[in-house]
């Protein structure tokens, strides 16, 4: 089933001027997603993968601080990186919005919250304060926060944090974007409340034939919600493949570490869990070889001089490693299926 | 809201306690005896005894005190030996001037330091934002009194536009009023202009890295907008703390600006006070200023509920 490409970013470069010079916190970077898909980009923190995501969107400060390269390919033929301020002000929230990590600071805390999600609708569709109030109920209601019509005079410290997150989704939904950009909408959720804001997305997703791109450093969220994955490493993408056979099939020995790392419950107890040795390299000191070598137990001398690119291993499935095929003929062990 | 005002109301009262006791040591704690004082070299024992009797301070210290502030609250800070009037009253007629002063000085600092303030902080790391530090560090350096005598000598003197010193009350024509007090309230204002600017540049700053102007911008909202719906309310709470204590550092900073431009009010009363010996005086006026720095922090405190809806707790 082929469809219709939605985001379509090619080999997007981030920039940022800092003191110690001039860093790199996204290095050619191409992926895209498509229409209804949801495309997770999983890594560690400092992979690149919120820069990559407020890139789309351009939310870095452009006259200071960072310079892109590259395309963002918005419906096949807008480059989101040529168009003026006042157009990409109009895609923000209109065709593409986002939610953050953190709801609660990602609010504002002197607004209340039905203002806050009708100021988009205002914006964008022009609407009156009233129509836009009705909305922003409308879309509450949607999101399951009870009694919306008395919550949309509220503050976000009046909320918990779980329906802090609802409002935050409320309020990125509220225009009928066509791309939602999720970064870490989970993590400082508890896990109860961590699976009904999945569950919420999911239904979203396939209510408004939205396409999503998921970002987390939890391939265990990733397993049940995403179409096809991303994984990044050092503002690089070092696999790319479909949900099944990311976990069934894992080439990039980085995926293979994360994978393991995901704790099982089912599992023995006694187990140590798998840990990654050592730490991601700071943007400042990147190796010029393979940037995981540091970390690899089967990098030699090729890996350490030579940077691998990312090639296609398969249906839909690139991998960014001199050694995949060698190191998955070797490492017969068995691999996790998560469903 | 109501509690919020109400529990800021009672602990005033431990504050205005001690500072009523500091105010009624200040004649006891003052080395000598202040009927002597009052009467001069050549009074007689029996003067001084009498003066003592008539001043109550042959009575007990406590009942003196209670008789002190039992009158004060009642608005009888008792009477000037000097003036030959009552406190009261003389606090009151050299009350305009005062105020004019800080109101002028208050507004002018307020409309220059805020706009640049935000100037700057949209604009940080640019030629503009250093020039308006640079300014500000010297509005700040620069003691009130020594900026005075600059401005009478460039305004007053040299170019003769305003008066060099003195005092026209609002009853003989604004405009007259206006023009004696602009240079004074330059002088007392440019200190707190100087530090509401820099306070407005670094909340703005502050807030503008916060994560709820990403989500913002990522709704689209104009650089405008972010600016003065989701900005300067959030950053207003510290710029209004630092606007509190200078209204109220206004009143008390009159005493120098006062004596440099001649002007008649409460700076001017209390100086000529302390030179007078005249207690009764003394003790009056340093009360009112506190209460009134006490009362403007309490206006302040009440405005954060107003701003911050996380203030008023209660309300839920």
């Amino acid at each position: 089933m082929s469809r219709e490409k939605l985001l379509e970013v090619k080999n997007l470069k981030t920039h940022f001027n800092t003191e110690n010079g001039r860093v790199t916190a996204v290095d050619d970077v191409s992926f895209h997603v498509d229409k209804g898909e949801i495309l997770g980009i999983v890594g560690e923190s400092g992979c690149g993968k919120s820069v990559t995501s407020q890139s789309i969107l351009r939310l870095f400060d452009e006259k200071y601080l960072v310079k892109y390269e590259g395309e963002v390919l918005f419906k096949g033929d807008i480059d989101l990186l040529k168009l003026s301020k006042s157009e990409m002000r109009h895609a923000r929230g209109n065709e593409i919005s986002m939610i953050f990590q953190d709801p609660l600071s990602s609010l504002n805390p002197v607004l209340t919250i039905g203002f806050q999600i009708a100021e988009a609708l205002m914006l964008h569709e022009k609407i009156t304060k009233e129509a836009a109030f009705e909305q922003a109920i409308e879309m509450l209601k949607l999101t399951g926060i009870p009694s919306p019509e008395k919550r949309v005079h509220d503050y976000p410290h009046q909320l918990s944090g779980g329906m802090r997150q609802r409002v935050m989704i409320a309020m990125s939904l509220a225009c009928k974007p066509r791309l939602l950009i999720a970064d870490e909408p989970t993590t400082a959720l508890d896990v109860t409340i961590q699976s009904q804001i999945l569950d919420l997305i999911e239904d979203i997703n396939k209510r408004f034939d939205m396409g999503v791109i998921f970002i987390t450093h939890d391939l265990g969220v990733v397993a049940g919600l995403c179409d096809r994955v991303v994984v990044m490493y050092l503002g690089q993408i070092v696999e790319e493949a479909d949900i099944l056979n990311l976990f069934e099939n894992p080439m990039h020995p980085y995926t293979k570490g994360l994978i393991k790392s995901i704790p099982h419950m089912d599992g023995d107890r006694k187990e140590e869990l798998h840990v990654i040795s050592g730490t991601v390299p700071s943007l400042e000191n990147v190796p010029v070889g393979c940037r995981f070598a540091e970390r690899c137990q089967f990098a030699d001398e090729l890996c350490q001089s030579k940077m691998p690119d990312l090639r296609v291993v398969g249906e839909g499935q690139k991998v960014r490693c001199w050694h995949a095929e060698k190191i998955a003929e070797q490492e017969e062990a068995p691999v996790y299926v998560t469903s | 809201m109501k509690m919020y005002f109400l529990k800021r109301l009672l602990s005033l009262i431990p504050v205005l306690f001690i500072v009523s006791i500091v105010i009624f040591m200040i004649i006891h704690l003052t080395p000598g005896d202040p009927a002597s004082l009052v009467l001069g070299e050549e009074a007689t024992e029996e003067q001084i005894q009498a003066m003592r009797a008539d001043m109550g301070l042959d009575l007990p210290i406590l009942t003196q005190y209670f008789h002190w502030i039992g009158n004060a609250l009642q608005g009888d800070l008792g009477t000037s030996y000097f003036m030959r009037q009552p406190v009261t009253e003389a606090i009151v007629s050299h009350l305009a001037p005062t105020i004019s002063v800080a109101i002028i000085a208050g507004t002018i600092s307020l409309l220059i330091s805020i706009p640049i303030g935000i100037l700057a902080a949209t604009r940080r790391g640019t030629n503009t934002d250093r020039t308006v530090m640079g300014i500000s560090l010297i509005g700040m350096s620069v003691p009130s009194f020594l900026l005075g005598l600059f401005l009478i000598l460039l305004f007053g003197v040299k170019l003769r536009w305003l008066p060099v010193a003195g005092y026209q009350p609002i009853t003989d024509g604004f405009f007259g009023h206006i023009k004696y007090l602009i240079l004074p309230s330059i002088a007392l204002g440019s200190m707190h202009a100087a530090l509401i600017a820099r306070m407005t540049r670094s909340s703005l700053l502050e807030v503008l890295n916060m994560n709820y102007i990403k989500t913002a911008r990522s709704k689209g909202v104009h650089e405008y907008l972010i600016i003065t719906r989701h900005t300067l309310r959030n950053a207003f709470l510290p710029i209004l703390t630092v606007i509190g204590q200078t209204f109220g550092s206004l009143i008390a900073g009159a005493v120098v600006t006062e004596t440099i431009f001649n002007i008649p009010g409460i700076g001017q009363l209390i100086i000529n006070s302390v030179e007078r010996r005249d207690y009764a005086v003394i003790q009056g006026v340093v009360l009112f200023v506190t209460c009134t720095y006490v009362l403007i922090n309490l206006i302040v405190d009440l405005l954060y509920g107003v701003i911050d809806p996380r203030v008023r707790l209660n309300k839920k």
